[in-house]
């Protein structure tokens, strides 16, 4: 029986600046998520009470190999896609290409069963475990918030409205997302984490499958906040500055009566002067 | 139009509050509580040095004069088993391996 | 035990002397659990990383060195600045923690040590007297060594379970606050006066109502390093809460201007013994060696605020001494001999006398005032009366602030003895 687990390991406390909107990432504090780690801890323990093997399975960057080394203590086998790594690249890939890719990298082994996070901590769509479950053409339950097994069967909990619960039986293959919960991942030993210190993650390389979607650009959805100097002289002053009373005033513009051809333009350009739109407005238009 | 009025600065505030302050750090908060106060030892206490010491203010006094102690946002510093003043009421250890604070910076 | 400089540089020795060395760490990824001001001076690591300024993960070179005294009011400054600094093979750089200890311990790695991180030692695990291996908290967690480093930093739980070092010692400690403080490059190049990768390290005294201590500013490339350290004891003693003395350092008339609409990027703190030579522990023990902080090797007298290089130092030097033994089975008291023909305790036992000065009540509390007045009395411009002499502005500002001359004659020659 091969139980996979797919996972993601990145910064859950990436930086974002505030005036660029750049996002920066620290490779030595990518870990799983609280989700991740469950999807792992789920896999362990289901392999456990049926004798299979675990296989963690991640696409990414190097900064990956730290926590895929930790599944490895834990008895799993590990492997990685190689991946571009930088955020933007990262947006570029659509859950339905990621899908493909996984699966393709899986080749003849077909899993008895797929675990994963139900959403990613910083990209967060929740759709990669469906098109998973598609790309093998097996049943999926996500949003699972226990998950055990029962004789020879999987029972999967998971919440619904009103505090309510769902029970549902999971007949294999499945793909089961979970949530960060009720479990938490065992720690490695530590003669497996001396073994595994060292260790090189054995890498599958498939080629990412062209993708519908293309990002040109990825900035904050707010406006570029302006630099400001810190402001100087007394509080009335400041009062007056940040008010504008006293002060004369653009008169508002009046564009009017024009075209709705024209009347675009010009909204257009007062989004742009700012700072609600790129100059590149050509950048936004649908490839 | 009438004179200024000159505005006093409030000057307790200053900088960040404490909690955005907290908020800059990074921690991975474990199940196990590391430190323990034993807060009935805490209430014969007369110096209260941790309420003021712990640079991450997480002693909070009180009203029937005990202590009411959060470990999560912890630097693991030292600070307050170092100060307190009474043998027992502080249990101190690291917390498990990989959690607790993490410093980005340092 | 402990990837800091100390565990890190004993680490790189051990294994480059052929010994199997395991490098524990209770820490996520080195330097994850450690903070300290900002300045590493590097030079310690020339015999066994040739050319380290190439590759460490430098913020800034400091080429510029200011030595503050404050008042409420008033700042005194003596600055120095040096292009030699700025040079290989370069004095002390700025550099963040995190990165630093990360890329030393990498260093170890490449020698040959293996890095087990996210573990705790629990405790020693002794057999009659002899330490032979460390407990950790991962399951199956024992682990058994010829030699056990314990290079734990401040806190050293394993120094303590030995009896080295007292469980609690506040008279010996000090507590270092600090922010990180995110500023544009060009903005703190404008406002240190430095340009490119130069960098700037102020040391301050007088900045912390009185409590035993002092504060710092450093520079980073898009960030400012200011914190202040402050004796354990007078802290408690005067109920203040440490990260008002920050904010009292940043609205200083001196300090604001630098740090004006800088935002807070990380707020830490830690402590720092303080005690210097005369309160070092017994440096090993049967199976067991002490290095950097948890030993005590934090040189921290006023203007010197060094213990990465001390670290870094003892560290080596144990890595050398457990390999013989681990090997030959050589005495670990060679590590103290080896210590002792170096800076390491070269150094700190000329300063010995320099925490005690440096924290007394009337350096603390008293000199930084008369100085400043001193300055303010020779440089202030009281036209139509005539200049007073310095003598009677001297013997003025002592009378203000209490200090009799004698007392004052009695420092400076202590201080001259102690700084020599
Ligand atoms: C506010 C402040 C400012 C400072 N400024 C400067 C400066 O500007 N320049 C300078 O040179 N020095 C400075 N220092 C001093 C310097 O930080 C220390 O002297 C130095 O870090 C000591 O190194 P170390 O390796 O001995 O200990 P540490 O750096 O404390 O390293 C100890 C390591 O051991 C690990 N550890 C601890 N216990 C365990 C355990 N049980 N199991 C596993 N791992 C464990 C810790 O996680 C840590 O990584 C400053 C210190 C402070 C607090
Ligand atoms: S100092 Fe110690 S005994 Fe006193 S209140 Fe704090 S923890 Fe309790
Ligand atoms: S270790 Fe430091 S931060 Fe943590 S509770 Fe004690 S004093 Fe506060």
């Amino acid at each position: 029986m091969l139980i996979v687990a797919l996972l993601r390991c990145t910064d859950l406390r990436a930086e974002v600046d505030p005036l660029t909107g750049a996002v920066s990432r620290d490779p030595r504090t990518a870990s799983l998520s609280a989700a991740d780690a469950a999807a792992l801890e789920h896999a362990l323990r289901i392999a456990d009470t049926w004798g299979g093997r675990v296989l963690a399975l991640t696409a990414g960057g190097p900064e990956a190999d730290g926590p895929l080394r930790e599944a490895l203590a834990l008895g799993a086998e590990v492997r990685r896609v190689p991946l571009h790594s930088s955020y933007i690249e990262e947006l570029a890939v659509d859950e339905r290409s990621l899908a493909k890719l996984v699966v393709s990298a899986l080749g003849e082994n077909r899993p008895d069963l797929v675990l994963c996070a139900d959403r990613s901590a910083d990209r967060g769509t929740g759709a990669l475990p469906a098109f998973v479950a598609h790309e093998l053409g097996v049943v999926q339950a996500p949003g699972l918030v226990a998950l055990q097994v029962e004789g020879d069967q999987l029972v999967a909990e998971r919440r619904l409205d009103f505090g309510r619960r769902e029970r549902m039986r999971v007949p294999l293959p499945a793909v089961c997302s979970v949530e960060g919960a009720g479990v938490r991942l065992r720690r490695a030993s530590l003669p497996a984490s001396l073994a595994a210190a060292n260790a090189t993650i054995p890498l599958v390389d498939v080629a990412l499958p062209a993708s519908p979607v293309r990002v040109v650009q990825a900035r904050p959805t707010r406006p570029r906040p302006r630099h400001l100097p810190a402001p100087t002289g007394t509080s009335r002053e400041r009062l007056l500055a940040l008010t504008g009373a006293l002060l004369s005033h653009e008169p508002p513009t009046v564009v009017g009566p024009v075209g709705a051809a024209e009347a675009a333009d010009a909204l257009l350009d007062f989004l742009v002067r700012h700072g609600y739109l790129s100059e590149a407005r050509t950048g936004w238009a649908v490839p | 139009m009438s004179e200024a009025i000159p505005l006093t600065p409030i000057s307790s505030y200053r900088g960040i509050g404490f909690d955005d302050r907290m908020d800059t750090v990074e921690f991975r908060v474990a199940e196990r509580a590391h430190i323990v106060v034993d807060s009935d030892i805490c209430r014969s206490c007369t110096t209260k040095a941790c309420v003021t010491a712990c640079p991450a203010n997480l002693f909070a006094p009180t009203s029937d004069g005990g202590i009411l102690f959060n470990y999560e946002q912890c630097f693991e510093c030292g600070t307050c088993y170092q100060v307190c003043n009474s043998e027992g009421a502080l249990s101190w250890t690291y917390p498990d391996g990989g959690y607790g604070v993490v410093f980005r910076q340092g | 035990m402990g990837a800091g400089p100390a565990g890190a540089a004993a680490a790189l020795t051990a294994a480059r002397a052929g010994a199997s060395v395991v490098l524990l760490e209770r820490g996520p990824f080195p330097g994850s659990k450690n903070v300290y001001g900002g300045v590493v001076y590097g030079r310690v690591l020339d015999e066994v990383l040739p050319r380290w300024w190439e590759e460490v993960p430098v913020q800034r070179w400091v080429t510029r060195r200011s030595t503050m005294v404050l008042t409420e009011t008033q700042a005194l400054t003596v600055d120095f600045r040096t292009v030699a600094w700025g040079e290989a093979p370069y004095n002390g750089c700025t550099t963040f923690r995190s990165d630093f200890d990360s890329w030393l311990a990498g260093k170890a790695v490449e020698a040959g040590a293996q890095l087990v991180t996210s573990t705790v030692a629990t405790g020693l695990i002794r057999e009659g007297g002899t330490v032979v291996g460390v407990r950790t908290d991962r399951p199956d967690g024992d682990l058994r060594a010829k030699v056990v480093i314990a290079a734990d930093g401040v806190n050293s739980f394993l120094a303590k379970e030995l009896g080295l070092l007292p469980s609690t010692d506040a008279a010996h400690l000090t507590l270092g606050v600090k922010e990180v403080l995110s500023l544009p490059r060009e903005v703190i190049d404008e406002r240190f006066g430095v340009r490119g990768d130069e960098g700037v390290d102020v040391e301050i005294l007088g900045c912390t109502r009185g409590i035993p201590g002092g504060g710092f500013v450093y520079t980073n490339k898009e960030t400012v390093s200011v914190g202040v350290v402050v004796s354990l004891e007078h802290l408690t003693a005067a109920k203040v809460r440490p990260e008002e003395l920050i904010a009292d350092l940043k609205a200083h008339p001196a300090i604001a201007p630098w740090v004006r609409g800088a935002e807070v990027k990380e707020y830490a703190a830690h402590l720092i013994p303080e005690g210097g030579y005369d309160h070092f522990p017994t440096l090993h023990a049967d199976g067991l060696l002490v290095a950097g902080d948890a030993a005590g090797m934090c040189l921290a007298a006023g203007i010197w605020l060094e213990g990465v290089n001390f670290a870094i130092g003892s560290g080596l030097a144990a890595g050398r001494a457990a390999a013989a033994a681990a090997q030959t089975g050589a005495d670990l008291a060679s590590y103290r001999k080896d210590l002792e023909s170096t800076f390491v305790l070269q150094d700190h036992k000329r300063l010995r006398k320099a925490p005690g000065l440096v924290l007394s009540p009337r350096v603390q509390g008293q000199y930084p005032g008369l100085i400043a007045d001193l300055v303010e009395g020779m440089f202030t411009v009281t036209n139509p009366t005539p200049k007073p002499g310095v003598v009677r502005l001297l013997r003025a500002a002592a009378n203000k602030h209490g200090v009799k001359l004698r007392h004052l004659a009695v420092d400076a020659l202590a201080g001259g003895r102690t700084f020599r």
